[in-house]
């Protein structure tokens, strides 16, 4: 094992003074990271409050009931704001432009025909390019309304045909209103068990390239075979299970040394939020072997160095793309959504996913999955590397 | 010379036996070395050197036979034969990101030297080698010289008892070459056994006290220098160089009864004959005869080309 | 001529390696169809529904849930499955109609709905769109529920049907919806327009970017010297080389457009405007890469920093990410790039049905970039292959 150490310890300096592996390794992933992280903290998307508008032109019972009760306790929440706008053509150019992204409009003389039981409407209007907040709007709207008709429709189903004199109407509608919907919607919180933006890009870019930065490792045996220098190690009194042992743990320590560089640089530079200390350790070993063990499988599997290292290149993408490391593939349809488990790189980024919203026994599945793939990727690997060892 | 004991051999080795598929690359192959001795493995492009030498440096498993190197069975395992024994491959095996001393450092502690000793051994062979002052920088600003003598500098680090170097003057200057072959004789003169490998005849020559000549996996010859001179019989070599019609020339003279052999090679003919003196004259007029244009002429003792040209019928070199 | 036939010799030496057939024109195009089959189309958040066992009651809920407009409503078959999917971010959050919901309020009792949302805001601000949908069917179960109080109805069913019967011919109070402002894409753009052509962008360049290295191999293999040893200007080399880039990326444009449009019904509008776009932004890739390669001797440093900048730059042009997402700020920033005028081009030339005149600016700014990095490559490459 002396000897293994030694011939890793040597690879590692070549290495590490060879530039190219400190730009795979570590900048070209801090860099993207870093980039995605500048477009992403600039970008108003999901996680924004939605800005609604709302223009009282009637200033009745009814419409004073929405606006100093439902919608203030919509606001409270804080997930959506509503401004009160005195005029409706400000009103509709602010949705126009998208400021706000929708406006409720009461119109005059909503409250006296809502009292003479007419037929009455508001009015949503809401910014093209905001459906889904549109929509919001509109069913705050039509909760009101919705409520509304409840008590209309419970006063006419107990008159049944029955004629009411308007005392009556009055009467029965005031019961109706107190009687209480029968049907509530009660909030349940659900953990968040999927990685925030800025965490899921430094993840995803630290674990794509992961898969490049150990390809020097085993790739590094065809080139000694290449080089002559094998021949100088196989002379030498050591077996070859070290030489064969130095080349796997070299990829594993320069796996170990990008990552803990990528973790600490996206934490402090960026302030993402990896998780539990423990559980993205054990998620990071086991990525780690599991992407060893296959980039060594590809590399047993070659002729020489540069054909190992383009296959090598095009599993590397192939399994960061179905592996879900560029954007998340959770939500494509079908057979992708199944065929991410192909990759370790999806276990990995589903395991600190968990992590966020759960405790650290939550990533023993996908440490076993990924030691899984190091075991079996790893072990067949070995197996060829023997006849590789030979000069 | 041979007077030592089987137990004492630096090296041992018998019925080696190698197959590349369909090819037979050694063919039962067997010499020792004595102590101290310096043995010099002969023969042309392709003969099986390169095989041998790797079979006897525990790179490539035997298809049949058996290595002893310093009373230890070698094989692709052996660590402890594998201490004994230096190796300075054909092709450089150096690594270019790491300096030179960096590079002794490391194969010194991959021979079991503590840091210490592998500290002060580097400084010795960068001293020996003439790397001392180059010594940090990275072994791919070397030139090609400097990169030769720390390839064969790595082999000695360990003070192994046999070296082993494979063809170490290829595609090397003669100012280099030089350089290298005074330093094997001096390494055997300070009482290192060394196997060297060639095809370059006066290389044998000059350093080996004995000599295999291999040709098509097999030892066709052994022995020293003289004994295996001996094989071709008493005579005298003449060498000529000359164009025309060579093999007319050549076939004409071996049907001459004092020549014992004649052979067209390129750019002249190779001559064995009884008396070069006498004959000298008549050899000439023949040539000269068939239209060949005769340019130099060499009397010599026969010498290894001879030999093997006696032996296979071809030349050493290509 | 010549300068013809260098170019031709890079084109054959990259497309001799195998993976770079899979970099150049395979990947590019199932990235577009993965991209679309995720992201393109329909952009509604998915909402999870748990009704098992909620009777006919749960189910006319379900209806009403589904007939929500911009909302994609999917059936799921247990709590623990809905809780999973919304943690994870699968579904942006769930419902669970309880068991004997039907039942339940058939009996007078009070039902519950349970939300399930995540901390997150757009999850919780969803239950408002689920609380319009319960009051709509909150409305005529209250009003069968009042009529059995008031004795209008023996029983809840019945009432029920009176309410039912009755809601049509009740007046109403209703929401209408009007939109304003300007839509982004004039034209309805396919499931995989958007992600093609950004896609293209994006490898044009990547692949000019990652191709310089050939240029250094070129000159270490002193192929470059060995070219200007033959009666060849350095003029003639240095087009050459360029004109090979040039050449591939058209090579590469052709491959991605003919096989999205062919394969996933891609349109790309315009064909004038496309080969414009394509060809200019083709030189735009060609100075970069030519350029690139002239500052490295090392193949491997060469790669790591084109992927850097071929992707940095694309992701920053919005290639990734597409323009419309950006904020203000960030869109002027992203104009830096040559990617987001063409990225400008190709919204325009698809989403908007412009043709090649429409485009013009941004053609007239991918051309002064064009210039400016063939200037500086070649400039470069003369004093590179004169040392």
């Amino acid at each position: 094992m002396r000897a293994a150490w030694l011939i890793c310890v040597k690879d590692l300096r070549a290495r590490l003074r060879d530039r190219s592996a400190l730009l795979i390794g570590i900048v070209v992933p801090l860099g993207l990271a870093f980039i995605f992280n500048s477009i992403f903290s600039g970008i108003s998307g999901a996680s924004d409050v939605i800005s609604l508008g709302v223009v009282n032109a009637d200033h009745g019972v009814a419409s004073q009931q929405f606006t100093s009760h439902v919608l203030p306790a919509v606001d409270r929440s804080g997930l959506i704001t509503i401004h009160t706008e005195p005029s409706l053509a400000r009103a509709r150019a602010l949705a126009a432009n998208g400021t706000l992204a929708a406006v409720i409009v009461i119109p005059a003389g909503f409250s006296a025909r809502v009292q003479a039981n007419q037929p009455a409407s508001m009015q949503v209007i809401g910014n093209v390019d905001a459906p889904v907040s549109t929509q919001i709007a509109r069913s705050i709207a039509e909760s009101y309304a919705a409520d509304l008709n409840r008590v209309r429709l419970s006063v006419a189903t107990a008159a049944g045909s029955t004629p009411l004199s308007p005392a009556q109407t009055q009467a029965l509608a005031a019961q109706a209103a107190a009687t209480s919907a029968p049907v509530t919607v009660t909030d349940v919180s659900a953990q968040t068990k999927e990685l925030n933006q800025k965490s899921f890009f430094a993840a995803g870019m630290a674990v794509f390239f992961l898969f490049f930065t150990v390809q020097f490792g085993v790739t590094s045996l065809l080139e000694e075979r290449n080089d002559g220098t094998l021949a100088r190690l196989l002379a030498a009194p050591i077996s070859r299970a070290s030489i064969l042992g130095a080349k796997l743990l070299t990829s594993f320590l320069l796996g170990v040394i990008s990552m803990a560089v990528l973790v600490a640089a996206t934490t402090v530079l960026f302030g993402a939020a990896w998780g539990n200390p423990v559980g993205v350790t054990v998620l990071i070993v086991t990525a780690i072997m599991a992407a060893t063990g296959i980039m060594a499988l590809i590399a047993t599997l070659a002729r020489n160095a540069e054909q190992a290292a383009n296959w090598q290149s095009v599993v590397a993408v192939i399994l960061g793309l179905i592996g879900g490391t560029f954007f998340p593939v959770s939500q494509a349809p079908g057979v992708l959504s199944s065929l991410t488990f192909v990759a370790p790189q999806a276990w990995f980024l589903r395991g600190l996913g968990d992590l966020r919203g759960g405790g650290v026994s939550v990533v023993w599945v996908p440490a076993l999955a990924m030691l899984a793939f190091a075991a079996v990727t790893g072990g067949l690997a070995l197996f060829r590397l023997r006849r590789l060892a030979e000069v | 010379m041979d007077g030592a004991k089987v137990g004492e051999r630096m090296l041992e080795c018998r019925g080696l036996r190698r197959s590349f598929g369909k090819i037979v690359a050694v063919d039962g192959v067997g010499f020792h070395i004595n102590p101290g001795e310096t043995y010099g493995l002969l023969g042309p492009n392709g003969a099986g050197k390169t095989t041998t030498i790797s079979m006897i440096a525990g790179l490539l498993e035997r298809d049949a036979g058996e290595v002893v190197v310093a009373g230890e069975p070698m094989t692709t395992h052996s660590v402890r034969a594998k201490g004994a024994l230096g190796y300075v491959p054909q092709d450089l095996a150096i690594y270019p990101d790491l300096s030179g001393r960096e590079n002794l450092m490391f194969f010194a502690r991959l021979y079991g030297m503590s840091t210490a000793e592998a500290r002060h051994r580097s400084d010795e062979v960068l001293a020996l080698t003439g790397l001392a002052d180059r010594a940090g920088d990275q072994t791919k600003q070397y030139s090609g010289g400097m990169k030769r003598r720390l390839n064969i500098g790595i082999g000695l680090l360990h003070r192994p008892r046999l070296l082993i170097l494979d063809e170490p003057t290829v595609g090397v200057d003669p100012q280099s070459r030089n350089a290298i072959l005074e330093s094997v004789e001096g390494l055997s003169g300070a009482g290192m056994a060394v196997l060297y490998t060639t095809h370059y005849m006066e290389e044998a020559e000059r350093l080996c006290d004995r000599i295999g000549i291999i040709d098509h996996g097999k030892l066709i010859a052994e022995g020293t220098r003289g004994e295996l001179v001996s094989m071709v019989g008493e005579g005298d070599q003449v060498r000529l160089s000359a164009t025309g019609n060579l093999t007319g020339a050549a076939a004409k003279l071996s049907a001459r009864s004092w020549v014992r052999q004649a052979k067209a090679l390129d750019g002249g003919i190779d001559l064995v004959v009884e008396n070069a003196r006498s004959e000298l004259p008549a050899i000439l007029t023949d040539a000269a005869v068939d239209g060949v244009a005769i340019r130099s002429v060499e009397v010599t003792e026969p010498d290894l080309e001879a030999v093997f040209l006696h032996l296979t019928g071809r030349a050493l070199r290509d | 001529m010549k300068a013809f036939w260098i170019g031709m010799a890079n084109l054959r030496r990259m497309f001799r390696v195998r993976t770079n057939i899979f970099f150049v024109f395979v990947f590019p195009l199932v990235l577009i169809l993965v991209l679309g089959a995720t992201f393109g189309g329909s952009s509604s958040p998915r909402l999870g529904v748990v009704s098992v066992g909620s009777g006919s009651l749960g189910t006319a809920l379900l209806g009403e849930l589904e007939q929500i407009p911009h909302l994609r409503v999917v059936t799921v078959s247990d709590p623990a499955t809905l809780l999973t999917q919304v943690e994870r971010g699968n579904l942006a959050a769930g419902v669970i109609i309880p068991p004997g919901y039907d039942g339940a309020v058939r009996a007078g009792h009070d039902a519950a709905l349970r939300y399930l949302a995540r901390p997150d805001q757009s999850s919780q601000q969803l239950g408002e769109t689920v609380r319009g949908a319960v009051a709509r069917q909150a409305a005529l179960l209250g009003s069968a529920r009042f009529a059995v109080a008031q004795h209008a109805a023996p029983d809840f069913s019945t009432g029920l049907a009176a309410a039912t019967r009755l809601s049509p011919a009740v007046p109403a109070v209703s929401v209408t919806q009007t939109n304003a402002g300007t839509t982004l894409f004039s034209r309805t753009l396919g499931q995989f327009d958007e992600g093609a052509w950004t896609e293209l962008l994006l490898f044009l360049f990547l692949t000019a970017m990652t191709g310089s290295v050939a240029l250094i191999e070129t000159r270490r293999l002193g192929l470059s010297r060995r070219m200007l040893a033959t009666p060849t200007s350095p003029a003639t080399v240095i087009t050459g080389e360029t004109l090979g880039r040039v050449l591939i990326s058209c090579v590469q444009a052709l491959v991605i457009i003919l096989g999205s449009a062919l394969l996933f019904g891609v349109n790309w509008g315009q064909p004038a405007g496309v080969a414009a776009v394509v060809i200019i932004f083709a030189l735009v890739a060609a100075g970069a890469g030519v350029f690139v390669g002239t500052l490295f001797r090392n193949e491997q440093q060469a790669i790591g920093i084109s992927l850097l900048l071929g992707l940095g730059l694309g992701a920053l042009g919005g290639c990734m990410v597409p323009l419309e997402v950006f904020s203000p700020t960030m869109r002027q920033v992203a104009h830096i790039t040559p990617q987001a005028w063409g990225n400008d081009a190709f919204a325009k030339l698809v989403g908007h049905g412009a043709s090649i005149a429409g485009i013009l600016p941004q053609l007239g700014i991918l051309a002064a970039y064009a210039v400016v990095l063939l200037v500086l490559a070649s400039w470069r490459l003369r004093r590179v292959l004169s040392a």
